[in-house]
């Protein structure tokens, strides 16, 4: 429910807005996002719990980082406040305030740790500059058959090569408005964390073809058994 | 909704640049409306990168001043990155604005603001980016008409060639009469002569074009002519109830960092100190301030509704504001209570009271920044930076005292009658500031001391009493700097220079005359823009634009001018006399001082913006 009233002063818990970030508001990076919220929480006079350090600060996590030019209808910022607001009060004022493209959908009590993410759900939109959807469509089709998906990912101990076929899996695919869409699971979360670019890449690569304009939208969070992330 | 066909185009190309969000706007705070339902738009174009302009106060408030008027879209316009500027090139996409995407080049007006010289080149490519040609005479039709404002306006005859006309001083007021003409002109379909004959009749518009120079053989300006009734000498603008003026009461917030990503109050305009190497010191004279309720009400309007948690208190000098105690103790209040940094940028050495440290300390306990701008006191006094040797060491005991272990100290080399002993001086000075912190019993036990030094070349410039004097040349400057490295013992110390190449330039622009705009032309041709930062600076493109126009960049930079020689903007008017130039210049050659303003009026003519009185 998202209009739990908090009665307990003592007793503050942790809530989780959760947040769309479409438009042109998906070319603010994570970092910037950050700041971007920090400011709204001020403007909307919400009482948030502030950090006791050098640097007072509005406390605010973010699970799931998304990255610069993807969007999302299912971001999520947690945090605490010190005093009695409704959840619903909450998403209310921000929503006065945020920036176009930056959407409250509802703020309600954190039910699971971020550490219980396992995976991501894409929806992705996109063309290339010499083959129409179609005969891509076959190629990717041809390309998700491979037994291993060998990509370069940047580690902390620098590249490294990994097989990240047992962490994406396409859901579906199809051709539609001249772009080709498909929709694809990603491995996500603390342990694991494939972005998708990774198997588009590889399939571009594979299939010698060259990406004209990609739309990524991160429809659902989901944790383990595909239960989303609350 | 911004235009779909620029915002389409964008989304194909925006991941491939280095920081997108300097594209997009969006952003909260900035103003869309109907074109259908406004009569005049206009695109404000800071000649820079987004991260630069966005941090520039006067932009805000001439945005937010046009903006409140019904009648006017005005929109935000900065210079794009070089990765940006290739893809929008490649791409034909012309120079938009950030609201609303539409190409600039169709609107009423396009206006620069010009903050420093380096900028020039910037407005030029800008212009280019837009699809229009950058010369005013290759524009016949009256729109887009393009302005530039600024205190680079004090001297804007490089600029002459491209710009339609320019606004001196403060322009809260004549920005607004000109859009005024402006809608008339539109509607009665006047040609873009007409406009400007009419335009010039406005104090603080300057046309360049209804003037005519010539130079002697030598390069020397012989005469500046008025021609169609343009007036003989065109005065700046000034606000004259500053506590009243228009002020911002939302700004644009960023996504991405910009340099100063904060609110600001604008607490006073002018300086009473009349440092000689200071343009700003001179051309924004006589000192106006706000009162202290105005200011907190700023601040709290600004915080609220931009939700910074940060607020600057900007002018030359905030200490010299006349209830500075007052201000800082009633902002501290709510500041505090809201969890909201201050920070005071502008402070003087010789009145930084323990009062006011504490209540900066209360804040945040970071560096400590003071400009003694020279190193002996001889050379202090030719500057009139009134400052003495006794009180940068008070001031530095009650900083150490208060568990500052870092100080940072702005100079400037290359000064006029400035020899190697004073050279010697800074680094001195620097170096006794180590050895006090050290012999002080009080200091920060188990802390060391960083003494930073930052040395800036200095750069005559018009409207100061230094505009007479020739610049150091690249070589002895190069000379100063390496006396200087070796004069250095402490580790405790740290050096840094600005670079003299870019310091040449900026003095040669910043003198210049008319015939400099071909010169501007021909290197903005060569590829030069962005040009103060480092990696976008070829002074070996300017060289040779110079070559190629026959001029010589020393006649503008390191040659001594006669007081009765024509500079290229005796025909702008600020307000301080030639003649107290000159006074002042002359007691510098004798090492005199000359009292602030609040102590003894100077006679430097800026009262009679005011009425005759600068003070109560």
């Amino acid at each position: 429910m998202s209009d739990i009233q908090i009665t307990d002063v003592n007793k503050m818990p942790n809530l989780r807005v959760f947040y769309e970030k479409t438009g042109r508001a998906k070319y603010i990076s994570h970092l910037d996002i950050n700041r971007c919220m920090q400011r709204a929480l001020r403007r909307a006079e919400i009482p948030v719990w502030y950090t006791e350090g050098f640097n007072p600060h509005p406390y605010t996590t973010f699970a799931l980082p998304l990255s610069l030019g993807y969007e999302s209808l299912c971001e999520t910022m947690d945090l605490r406040i010190t005093r009695v607001m409704s959840c619903e009060e909450i998403s209310q004022r921000l929503n006065n305030t945020l920036p176009e493209g930056l959407t409250v959908k509802k703020t309600a009590l954190q039910k699971f740790k971020p550490e219980k993410i396992k995976q991501a759900f894409y929806h992705i939109r996109l063309n290339f500059a010499d083959c129409p959807p179609e005969a891509a469509l076959e190629h990717l089709l041809e390309f998700d058959k491979n037994s291993s998906i060998l990509v370069m990912k940047r580690t902390k101990k620098g590249m490294k090569e990994i097989d990240i076929r047992p962490d994406v899996s396409l859901h579906s695919l199809y051709v539609e408005n001249s772009l080709l869409n498909l929709k694809l699971f990603c491995a996500s979360g603390i342990e694991k964390n494939i972005n998708p670019t990774l198997y588009l890449d590889a399939f571009t690569q594979a299939a010698e073809l060259e990406i004209q304009a990609v739309h990524v939208l991160r429809t659902a969070v989901l944790m383990e058994n595909g239960q989303p992330f609350e | 909704m911004p235009n779909k066909q620029i915002s389409e185009k964008l989304d194909q190309i925006l991941m491939q640049v280095q920081k997108p969000a300097h594209y997009t706007g969006g952003e909260l705070g900035s103003i869309v409306k109907n074109p259908e339902e406004v009569d005049v738009r206009f695109a404000f174009c800071f000649p820079d990168l987004y991260e630069v302009g966005m941090s520039h106060l006067g932009m805000k408030i001439l945005y937010s001043l046009k903006n409140a008027r019904p009648d006017v879209w005005c929109e935000r316009v900065f210079a794009p990155e070089r990765d940006m500027e290739r893809l929008m090139r490649e791409n034909d996409i012309p120079l938009y604005g950030l609201e609303s995407f539409d190409p600039i080049r169709d609107f009423d007006m396009i206006g620069f603001t010009l903050q420093y010289e380096l900028s020039f080149t910037s407005v030029l490519n800008m212009l280019d980016l837009a699809g229009l040609p950058v010369k005013a005479s290759e524009r016949p039709n009256l729109s887009p008409l393009v302005i530039a404002g600024g205190p680079c306006a004090c001297n804007p005859e490089p600029l002459c060639d491209f710009i339609d006309l320019f606004i001196l001083g403060e322009g809260e007021e004549v920005n607004l009469e000109l859009i005024d003409l402006y809608k008339i002109a539109k509607k009665e379909g006047w040609p873009k002569e007409k406009f400007l004959r009419q335009a010039c009749r406005i104090e603080g518009i300057y046309v360049p074009s209804l003037y005519d120079v010539s130079y002697f053989p030598d390069g020397i300006i012989q005469n500046i002519t008025p021609k169609e009734g343009a007036p003989a000498r065109v005065r700046k603008r000034i606000i004259q109830d500053f506590d009243r003026v228009f002020y911002p009461s939302s700004f644009v917030v960023p996504y991405t960092d910009i340099v100063h990503d904060r609110a600001i109050i604008e607490v006073l305009r002018g300086c009473i100190r009349g440092c000689r190497f200071c343009q700003a010191g001179f051309i924004y004279r006589p000192l106006r301030e706000k009162n202290v309720d105005t200011l907190c009400r700023n601040g709290r309007d600004l915080c609220a509704s931009t939700g910074y948690d940060e607020i600057s208190l900007s002018s030359l000098s905030t200490s010299d504001h006349s209830q500075v105690e007052k201000l800082l103790t009633q902002m501290v209040q709510w500041t505090d209570e809201k969890k909201i940094n201050l920070s005071l940028p502008s402070l003087r050495v010789d009145n930084f009271s323990q009062e006011l440290l504490d209540t900066v300390s209360k804040v945040r306990k970071s560096g400590l920044t003071f400009a003694p701008e020279a190193g002996t006191q001889r050379m202090r006094d030719v500057i009139n930076k009134n400052v003495s040797e006794e009180e940068i060491f008070n001031t530095c005991r009650t900083a150490f005292e208060g568990g500052y272990t870092a100080v940072k100290l702005y100079f400037m080399m290359g000064l006029p009658t400035e020899t190697m002993e004073d050279v010697e001086g800074i680094v001195d000075l620097a170096q006794r500031i180590v050895d006090f912190y050290y012999s002080l019993p009080s200091r920060q036990k188990g802390k060391g001391v960083t003494v930073t030094v930052s040395c800036a070349c200095f750069v005559p410039k018009p409207f100061t009493p230094f505009q007479f004097e020739p610049q150091d040349t690249w070589e002895m400057l190069r000379e100063k700097q390496n006396h200087m490295l070796s004069c250095l013992k402490s580790k405790k110390i740290r050096l840094n220079w600005h670079d003299a190449d870019t310091s040449f330039l900026e003095g040669v622009l910043a003198r210049g005359d008319r015939r400099l705009g071909e010169v501007l032309y021909r290197a903005w041709k060569k590829g030069c823009r962005l040009d103060s930062w480092g990696n976008h600076f070829h002074m070996d493109w300017w060289k040779e634009a110079m070559d190629e126009c026959g001029l010589d960049p020393a006649f503008y930079a390191n040659r001594k001018r006669g007081y009765s020689e024509t500079m290229p903007w005796d025909h702008l008017d600020f307000a301080v006399s030639k003649d107290f130039l000159i006074r002042e210049n002359q007691k510098a050659h004798n090492n005199q001082t000359t009292p602030n303003c609040r102590q003894q009026c100077a006679g430097c003519g800026a009262n009679q913006l005011v009425g005759g009185r600068c003070f109560e």
